[in-house]
């Protein structure tokens, strides 16, 4: 009796669905990802109590060497020379959106003189409520940007 | 003469590039990604200079950030971590009491967001919240403090 594979196996490893797994990877990075206003390197102040800061919020970094970037949270951030400078950005801010939220994103290093002309120029251009970024306690530096 | 077409044109269209277009996409995105801070200290700020209350320096509690990151307390030495405890029969008395912050203008903004931090857990350290945490501004201690 004649005994033979009618037909060879080809070995073939099927990668049709690799594409769409691919693809839907990518969707979630799309949607997840978030556009970074303010991407200055600074090493945040550590707290226990943290609030999710709003999106679109206006930003304000101060980096260790004490330099001010400012940001209304639509447009990368661009530097400005002192707070003054603030004061007059936050003012145009408040001014097209009276609830806006501000977010200072300063290096723990930072002398408190900076931050506090900082505050004060917010406060003057009736702002509402700011947010001190940090890292949360016990959380490694890694420049949080 | 019989002339017969030996190659055979395939109606497929070929997707195997596909994947290894898709993952140049992912590790771009891998790489490209960071990782931004976004949460923070929330702090509300009184709504103009005008309706700031007068604060007393006997009505209040005023805490001192030094340079060095000392703590003076109402005119006294002290850690950290033995804020709220000296806070909380002042507290128990009065739950409106203010309670100031006022840090050298050279200390780091660390130490002050430390004690404001601090300040912020006393739900859960000391059983209820201050209600009054301020932070003045060097411009509102010249122009309205005391």
């Amino acid at each position: 009796m004649d005994l033979h594979a009618s037909k060879v196996r080809e070995a073939v490893i099927p990668t049709a669905s690799m594409a769409d797994i691919a693809f839907l990877l990518i969707i979630f990075f799309m949607l997840t990802m978030t556009f970074e206003v303010d991407k200055t390197r600074v090493t945040l102040p550590e707290t226990v109590v943290r609030m999710e800061v709003p999106k679109k919020a206006a930003y304000i970094s101060v980096n260790e060497a004490g330099q001010i970037k400012v940001s209304s949270g639509e447009e990368l951030s661009v530097p400005v020379a002192s707070s003054e400078d603030v004061l007059s950005f936050a003012a145009g801010v408040v001014a097209t959106n009276p609830d806006k939220d501000f977010v200072i994103k300063a290096d723990e290093e930072v002398p408190y003189r900076t931050v506090d002309g900082i505050i004060d120029a917010l406060k003057r251009a009736n702002v509402k409520v700011i947010y001190l970024l940090s890292r949360a306690k016990g959380q490694e530096e890694g420049g949080s940007s | 003469m019989k002339l017969s077409r030996d190659t055979k044109v395939s109606d497929e269209i070929p997707t195997s590039s596909m994947a290894d277009i898709a993952f140049l996409l992912i590790i771009y995105f891998m790489i490209t990604t960071t990782f931004a801070a976004t949460q923070g200290l929330d702090f509300q700020l009184p709504k103009n200079d005008q309706d700031t209350p007068q604060i007393e320096k006997e009505e209040s509690v005023l805490i001192e950030i030094k340079p060095s990151g000392q703590l003076i307390v109402d005119q006294q030495p002290m850690q950290l971590d033995e804020i709220l405890d000296y806070l909380k029969p002042k507290l128990e008395r009065n739950p409106l009491k203010p309670v100031i912050i006022r840090p050298d203008p050279n200390a780091p903004y660390g130490d002050m967001v430390n004690v404001f931090d601090e300040l912020r857990q006393a739900e859960d350290k000391i059983g209820f919240p201050i209600k009054n945490i301020s932070i003045p501004t060097q411009r509102e201690i010249e122009a309205f403090w005391f």
